[in-house]
């Protein structure tokens, strides 16, 4: 029911969805960020396992930018082609890879040249919203920003963890072309806790530091996170060590 | 709650001083909060041997497994946990305990997430596992790194002894081992990051049975674990 609504009102408003695969990427504090694009999966698969298999990727800078576009052959299904991430500023961002060729889930490394860290995207899609509809969010999120709330059109709901030695961040997404402001409110042992709320430009991403929805605390403390967003988004958990952001960091996708 | 309930059985692996903690259920599924039928936490150490059962409340949202299974795993270098859970489909959208955060106390590498490992059960149409989930793989980055390699595997089953073989590729030679584990054991299965002067680029593991598996990454020096992961099935 939910869903059907969901749809019916996408199509009054006129939104467009892509299919689209993305993943993260991480290039603060001089870590080093890498793909590996590859096609194993359908590597017993006749008629799908004959390369080369092309792909674009293109990387998004936090502000939604675009960074870098290559294109890429991965020759056959024994092969995987490493491209690396353009680092910036900022540092984070997403990135999409065309998928009309590749049928394998795709990794994410993170690296301090010492070790790495990995993970996956998530082949999902991004949303496009007309004109009027940016200006209506616009308007509705100026409004609502001053107390702290966003219009709630997608939740998601996660775990996360807080602790001196294990801390961990948010990298929220936005998968759309309008500005999301996306409100988090953590839960801990109890009534609602902290909450923030986030401005994340289109096509762009934000890192939100869970320690900071929480008082400090020596022992390990999960959070109850709800996420509330004008429009379509995910987020990547970043698992970080001591050293936080200035150490070597994880990525870990989400459902 | 239906009659018809599901099963999934899930299994992941604790080392001594490790920060482990496991979803009971996913927090998205809000109704599914405190309705989990039952769930049976279950320890093994490498050779098989049933070292606890450990009761369950079902109302827990996450489990400290340091804290339920920390002292009997005692001077083990790792114990396998498996959780035997029965639910009800319709109240949960996907599937009971379905993310771990892993750091061990006093590391200075970054604190891991990862999925735990579904081995039997779940929703199959709805996780992706409708192909064979026997036969996995997962890529290397190729440069060297000071990291050594391993997969865990751990054999659930009641019965059946389940062999198992490890396939590490690098860039023109391969290296096989083969494992034979009876039921309930579980084993590290070190990767040699170089074979012939190339660098370890990907590991494939074949059995006759879904064993329970992880890649593993740790730091050369400290052992410090730095990649915890799933592999990936064939025939998407």
């Amino acid at each position: 029911m939910a869903a059907s609504l969901r749809a019916l009102a996408r199509r009054l408003l006129g939104v467009e969805r892509t299919p689209t695969y993305y993943l993260p990427w991480l290039t603060v504090n001089g870590l080093e960020c890498a793909l590996i694009l590859n096609n194993v999966e359908v590597r017993f698969e006749p008629g799908k396992n004959e390369g080369p298999f092309p792909a674009t990727v293109v990387q998004h800078d936090a502000d939604g930018t675009v960074v870098g576009t290559s294109e890429v052959s991965v020759i056959d299904t024994e092969a995987a082609v490493e491209v690396p991430m353009a680092p910036t500023a900022s540092g984070y961002g997403f990135v999409t890879v065309s998928m009309e060729h590749l049928r394998s889930d795709l990794y994410v490394t993170v690296s301090d040249g010492g070790s790495y860290t990995a993970t996956h995207g998530r082949f999902e899609f991004v949303e496009t919203y007309p004109l009027r509809v940016r200006i209506l969010f616009a308007v509705l999120g100026r409004l609502l920003a001053p107390f702290g709330r966003t219009v709630p059109a997608f939740v998601r709901d996660q775990y996360a963890y807080s602790g001196r030695d294990g801390r961990s961040h948010l990298l929220l997404l936005n998968l759309s072309n309008v500005t999301n402001r996306i409100r988090v409110v953590a839960h801990w042992d109890g009534p609602p806790g902290a909450a923030r709320l986030v401005a994340v430009p289109p096509r762009g991403a934000r890192l939100l530091d869970v320690g900071t929805l929480v008082p400090a605390a020596e022992v390990l403390t999960p959070l109850a996170l709800r996420l509330e967003g004008n429009a379509w988004f995910n987020l990547y958990l970043v698992g970080a060590g001591p050293r936080d952001l200035a150490g070597l960091l994880s990525l870990m996708h989400v459902k | 709650m239906s009659s018809n309930l599901s099963a999934l059985l899930s299994a992941t692996f604790y080392e001594a001083g490790d920060e482990h903690r496991v979803e009971l259920v996913h927090q998205q599924d809000r109704k599914a909060r405190r309705q989990l039928a039952s769930l049976d936490l279950a320890v093994y150490d490498p050779e098989g041997k049933h070292l606890v059962a450990v009761p369950m409340d079902t109302h827990q949202e996450i489990l400290d497994l340091g804290a339920l299974v920390g002292s009997v795993a005692g001077a083990l270098p790792r114990v396998m946990v498996l959780l035997d859970a029965r639910y009800d489909e319709r109240i949960f959208p996907y599937r009971p305990h379905h993310y771990g955060f892993l750091h061990h106390r006093g590391s200075t590498a970054p604190a891991l997430y990862y999925a735990v490992n579904a081995v039997l059960g779940g929703v199959p149409d709805r996780i992706g596992a409708t192909g064979l989930t026997t036969l996995e793989t997962y890529i290397f980055l190729r440069r060297a790194f000071a990291e050594r390699y391993s997969v865990l595997l751990g054999n659930p089953a009641r019965f059946s002894t389940a062999e198992a073989q490890v396939t590490a590729y690098y860039a023109t030679g391969r290296a096989s081992q083969v494992v034979a584990l009876p039921p309930k054991t579980h084993v590290e299965m070190e990767l040699a990051a170089e074979h012939a002067g190339e660098h370890l680029q990907r590991v494939e593991i074949k059995a006759l049975f879904r064993l329970a598996s992880y890649v593993v990454g740790r730091r050369a020096d400290s052992g410090e674990l730095v990649l915890f992961d799933h592999l990936f099935s064939y025939h998407r």
